[in-house]
This record gives structure tokens, C-alpha cells and sequence, in this order.
């Protein structure tokens, strides 16, 4: 199958010699969903972007369905539907209004899930836009994106500031949409349980890089974190052991992670630098996210 | 039967699915020939993606507890392992081995335990 969206060796800087992103390459097929986490300023967002065609990559390429976002805009937007991550809608005008706009943008806009959505999301369509409550109005973005089905969504950071019960009803209808449409998801979020829930794959962007890209279940089962009593070892050496994701040092201890169950991790470990006294867990994604990401600790 | 999903254990979930649909089959809250939730109905029901619910499915009928019979649905297998009567007896004897670990390290002897079992036992009758 062709994919539906392909990064490949995608560069980006605002800032000369500082790099947003560094060479990102990855490939989404159809009906896949795609969690997209990373700390804040890492380029998640300015990834989306390049593939919508809102910037342009300074090297590499994006092709969406087979096709350059940029020079060919209208078919890829077709085809896509996607909710920003500051979406403003226009605050005069009714739900009612916005829709009737993106019917008229958009020939293939389904009226039975335009309704279907107004109902599960109990919004009066007579409302004006400008009174809806945070959630209300991502969900209104929401109904917009993906009334004209499309083929892959791509949502930023879709549950920023929603209180739990709202972040559960988008999951909801995001995999409501991918049962009955196939739709393919890229989503960025830092909500871990989220992307546990809905993310098949998992994309860990860290300082232009793509850090970790895998299936979300093999996360919790083939990585593990192992700690142990920091010695006159160096950050470099441990993170040359075959295996390890990363080192840091924390409160006196080093912490790596570590590709494999914790009895090969461990082994891995001693065989490189002698027995030690090694602690070593299988952790749910928020612990290794920040075990990736954070820094260490004096 | 109902399934409850912890998103920050550290079980993934398709492995929290399997578990307990595993443990309603061994505690016979599921029986032979019982209808499954289809993908999609459970992947709605519990928000997960359809494809961590295919992959615990995928597990449970490689080990033998469901079966998918293709057009009809999914259904639990005529004999799925561990309910044979040497099953359960080793469940309950795996259950007595720890439960003698913990009362030595208590400096407990069995017939402390025993005393205690049939205590137990009176008191939930």
C-alpha cells in the first residue's frame, strides 16, 4: 500500500544552525494512527505544518497521498482534514453558518455525520461560535475537519486544555471515525494515556530527531529502565552500551533505558561494565517519556 | 463482562484485555461458546484503537481460549486451557505456596495457617 503521509530527511530551522527538525523520515499507511509526543518547541507542531503545505522543508520532502502539499494544495486538502493546535474559528457566526461553509468548500461533506456529531457532541447549531465553552469549540473544529471525510486526519494536540471527560469524548469520536472510515490519525499529544489508548505507533521527537518510533504495546514491553549508583562512569560510555536509548544522571543514580526485557537489559549492562547493583523495570509511557527526554539532576 | 483499562499501568493494554478475558474464562464468568465483543464494538466501548483489541484477540486464539469463526464472530474455544480439574487444583496449590511464604517469613508454622484457614472459613460462612 502507498502511504498516506511520507516525511523524508525533512529539515527545518527558524533560527540559522539551530535545526527544529534534523532529518526526519517516516512513512504512515492507511488507517494507521500515529502519536506524535515530544517536549514543547521540539517541531512536532512545525511538522505538521510542512505536511499541510503551511511551510516549506528546507531540505527533504513531505508527499501526502503521493503528492507534494505545497504544489499540489487543493488535492491534498481534499482529502485531509485537520484541526490546529490554536485553531481560531470565526466568533460571529453560528455552528450552523461554519458548517454550511465547509459544506460549500468541500462537495464530498457528509450531512448524516455532520448530524450524527452535533448530537453526540450536544451542540446547537443556532449557537454563536464566540460563545462556545474551549471544549465545544474543539469539537466544532473537530466536526469540520472530518465531515468531508477524509482520508487521513491530522489533529495538533487535540486535547490541549480540555478537562478529562471532554478529552475522552474527542478519543471517542477520533476512533469511532477510524473504525467506520479508516481513517488514518496523526495526532501530537503529551496526554500519555491518550496516546496509549488511540496511538498504534508512537514518534518520540527530541532535539530534531525522531528518538523512538514503534508500536505503542512493545513500548511497555520491550524497553525497560535500569538505575543504578552513578560510579566514575561517563554519560558517553553508557550510552555506547548496545541497547541503550539514554543515559542520565539522577540523584546519584544513573538511569538508562534499555532496549529488552529487564534480564537482558541487566546482562547487557554488567557485560559492559562489570557487576553492579542493577535495578531494572518495564515503565508505562509517561515514566519513559520523561526518562527519554528530561534532564538530569544533581 | 466488563473490562476496565489503566492507561498509566505499567501493563500495556492489549495485555490488560487479554488478562481479563483470560481470568473470566478461567473463573467461568465466560464459557464455551460464549460470544465475543467484535473488534470494533469492544475498541468503542473501552476507547482503544481497533488494533490493540485485534492484538489481544490474536494472542488469546493463539493460546487456544477463543476462537474466530470467519462471518459469525468471535467465541470462546469448546476447551480452552486451564479448566481441567488439574488445572484449577495447581491454581489453588500455586495460591497455598504463597500463602506459606508469606506466614514463614512471619515466623508463622502451618498449623498456625491451618488454624487460620478454618477460621477464615467459618467466618464467611
Amino acid at each position: 500500500m502507498n502511504p498516506v503521509l511520507e516525511f523524508s530527511n525533512v529539515t527545518r530551522s527558524y533560527k540559522r544552525g539551530v535545526p527544529v527538525l534534523d532529518g526526519i523520515s517516516f512513512a504512515m499507511q492507511p488507517g494507521e494512527v500515529l502519536g506524535l509526543i515530544g517536549r514543547n518547541g521540539t517541531g512536532k507542531t512545525t511538522l505538521i505544518r510542512i505536511a499541510m503545505g503551511m511551510l516549506y522543508p528546507q531540505s527533504g520532502s513531505v508527499r501526502v497521498f503521493g503528492l507534494s502539499p505545497t504544489d499540489e494544495p487543493i488535492a491534498v486538502k481534499k482529502r485531509i482534514g485537520y484541526v490546529a493546535e490554536d485553531q481560531t474559528l470565526p466568533s460571529g457566526s453560528t455552528i450552523a453558518e461554519l458548517a454550511a461553509f465547509h459544506k460549500y468548500l468541500f462537495p464530498k461533506w457528509d450531512h448524516t455525520l455532520e448530524h450524527a456529531l452535533l448530537e453526540r457532541f450536544a451542540l446547537d447549531p443556532n449557537k454563536k461560535v464566540g460563545k462556545l465553552s474551549k471544549g465545544q469549540a474543539r469539537e466544532v473544529a473537530l466536526l469540520c475537519a472530518v465531515c468531508h471525510r477524509p482520508e487521513l486526519l491530522i489533529l495538533d494536540e487535540p486535547a490541549g486544555g480540555l478537562d478529562p471527560a471532554a478529552r475522552r469524548e474527542f478519543l471517542e469520536t477520533s476512533i469511532q471515525l477510524l473504525n467506520r472510515e479508516g481513517t488514518a490519525i496523526l495526532f501530537s499529544s503529551h496526554h500519555m494515556g491518550d496516546v496509549e489508548r488511540i496511538g498504534g505507533r508512537v514518534v518520540l521527537l527530541d532535539e530534531g530527531k525522531i528518538r523512538l518510533d514503534r508500536d505503542v504495546a512493545s513500548v511497555g514491553e520491550d524497553i525497560c529502565v535500569a538505575v543504578f549508583p552513578v560510579g566514575n562512569e561517563v554519560q558517553a560510555k553508557l550510552e555506547g552500551i548496545p541497547g541503550c536509548l539514554r543515559a542520565r544522571a539522577v540523584f546519584g543514580m544513573w538511569h538508562l533505558v534499555m532496549e529488552g526485557n529487564p534480564d537482558e537489559a541487566t546482562t547487557c549492562i554488567t557485560s559492559a561494565i562489570g557487576p553492579r547493583e542493577v535495578q531494572c523495570v518495564r515503565m508505562p509511557l509517561e515514566e519513559l517519556f520523561i526518562e527519554m527526554v528530561g534532564g538530569g539532576r544533581a | 463482562m466488563h473490562i476496565a483499562i489503566n492507561a498509566s499501568a505499567d501493563l500495556p493494554i492489549y495485555r490488560q484485555i487479554m488478562r481479563q478475558i483470560e481470568e473470566a474464562i478461567l473463573g467461568g464468568r465466560l464459557n464455551p461458546g460464549d460470544r465475543l465483543k467484535s473488534h470494533r464494538e469492544l475498541s468503542e466501548e473501552l476507547v482503544v484503537a481497533p488494533l490493540t483489541v485485534k492484538k489481544s484477540y490474536d494472542e488469546l486464539e493463539a493460546l487456544g481460549y477463543i476462537e474466530t469463526q470467519r462471518g459469525r464472530g468471535t467465541f470462546v474455544c469448546a476447551e480452552p486451557p486451564g479448566r481441567s480439574k488439574s488445572d484449577k487444583r495447581r491454581r489453588v496449590e500455586d495460591a497455598a505456596r504463597a500463602m506459606l511464604a508469606q506466614a514463614e517469613s512471619a515466623g508463622m508454622g502451618i498449623e498456625e495457617v491451618v488454624e487460620i484457614l478454618r477460621q477464615v472459613n467459618a467466618g464467611q460462612k
